[in-house]
């Protein structure tokens, strides 16, 4: 941001646009705790990936929850998800982002809340 | 608030031939019997039968219809509740039958799949909230394939259609570990076409058996009983005879399953 945005910035605007970075990185850096948990090897991207039954059944346990999750909501935030599976709201955050890493999972962001959909969505 | 939680319910086996499509037709009916609005779906696509056992002549729209996104699923939906003795409704949603209609849905590919399970999950919306259907049954083809695992995932509640068959009994015990436990499901086992099923002794002896073979709650045992054999599979069984011990037994599965209720 120059000089010039900055000045014509009110603070509490600033501060919302700090809020949101911190947020991202935050994301960021629970996708790279949970890499180091679970090691590279399921994070690589899948060509052609969807999000089918037989997918679902190949998938380790612990995404695979969150991705039936998203299944039957079709779309919803990690706390949503975090509600239904009574896991943390951080650790669903991360293996969503891994979802969407692997291609599974699109990411939308509205506002400060970000929503996570399967590609089925998406082209209804 | 306490509520019945078993609302979609699929009929599944590991091989064909354990009586899915009777336990279906009767499970739906008998559900209808208790005064619910029942809708019953063949999700058999490789082989179906419902439109013959139902004797339904011609549809305008087919269950495939539905999923593939042309046809809404009131248009499929066909009123039976005239076939029961009952306050209750009964509606089938029928597969096509036709040679071409069948080859059409093997030849599916995963993003057709994942869209169907979409459509699948979807009839919770638009049939049960909306419409107030207390209970969806899908009849089911046998063993790991898309359309199965499909109503499995969209499903509540599993009954596992099985025999004393051997090679039946390994694979269902297989099933029950690695498919319907990874998607967390509930599963209520049915033995089907059990033999020497005189006494209240023998009957112990099987619940214990079962109990010891499969790990999981043994949902009902239905004798071999040579007057289904004799139906032919052309009529809904508990409608027909309602005091045939075939009847009690549905019921008293129908019952159960209703009044299961979760927090």
């Amino acid at each position: 941001m120059s000089r010039k945005e900055f000045s014509n910035k009110k603070p509490l605007q600033l501060l919302e646009k700090i809020r949101e970075s911190l947020e991202r990185i935050n994301e960021k850096m629970e996708v790279i705790i949970e890499i180091q948990k679970h090691g590279h090897k399921e994070l690589q991207l899948v060509p052609d990936a969807s999000l089918d039954v037989m997918t679902l059944l190949s998938m380790p346990d612990h995404l695979r929850k969150t991705a039936m999750t998203i299944c039957r909501c079709g779309r919803a935030t990690a706390q949503e998800v975090a509600q239904q599976t009574k896991r943390a709201r951080a650790v669903e955050s991360a293996y969503l982002n891994q979802l969407v890493i692997m291609g599974y999972l699109k990411k939308e962001r509205k506002g400060r809340k970000a929503y996570f959909h399967t590609d089925r969505n998406s082209e209804e | 608030m306490k509520k019945n939680m078993n609302k979609i319910i699929a009929v599944h086996s590991y091989k064909g031939g354990t009586g899915k499509t009777l336990l279906s037709v009767n499970l739906a009916a008998s559900l209808a019997k208790l005064g619910k609005k029942v809708g019953l779906f063949d999700l058999d696509f490789r082989a179906p039968s419902l439109f013959a056992i139902l004797n339904i002549e011609n549809a305008d729209c087919w269950l495939n219809d539905y999923l593939n996104g042309v046809c809404d699923i009131e248009k499929v939906l066909f009123d039976l509740s005239d076939r029961i003795q009952s306050n209750g409704k009964l509606f089938v949603a029928v597969a096509n039958p036709g040679t071409e209609a069948i080859r059409d849905m093997s030849v599916k590919d995963r993003k057709w799949e994942m869209q169907a399970l979409g459509m699948l999950l979807s009839l919770r919306n638009t049939l049960l909230n909306n419409q107030e259907f207390d209970y969806l049954v899908f009849d089911t083809s046998p063993g790991l394939q898309y359309s199965s695992i499909n109503a499995i995932v969209a499903a509540d509640y599993v009954v596992v259609a099985t025999t004393g068959d051997r090679s039946d009994v390994d694979g269902t015990r297989r099933m029950l570990r690695e498919l319907y436990n990874l998607f967390e499901k509930k599963t209520g086992l049915v033995i089907n076409k059990v033999l020497d099923f005189t006494s209240k002794s023998k009957k112990a002896e099987v619940d214990e058996r079962v109990a010891n073979l499969y790990q999981v709650p043994l949902l009902g045992l239905v004798p071999c009983f040579c007057e289904i054999l004799r139906a032919e599979g052309n009529l809904i069984f508990v409608h027909d005879k309602p005091n045939h011990p075939f009847t009690k037994i549905m019921e008293d599965m129908a019952k159960r399953i209703a009044a299961s209720k979760m927090e």
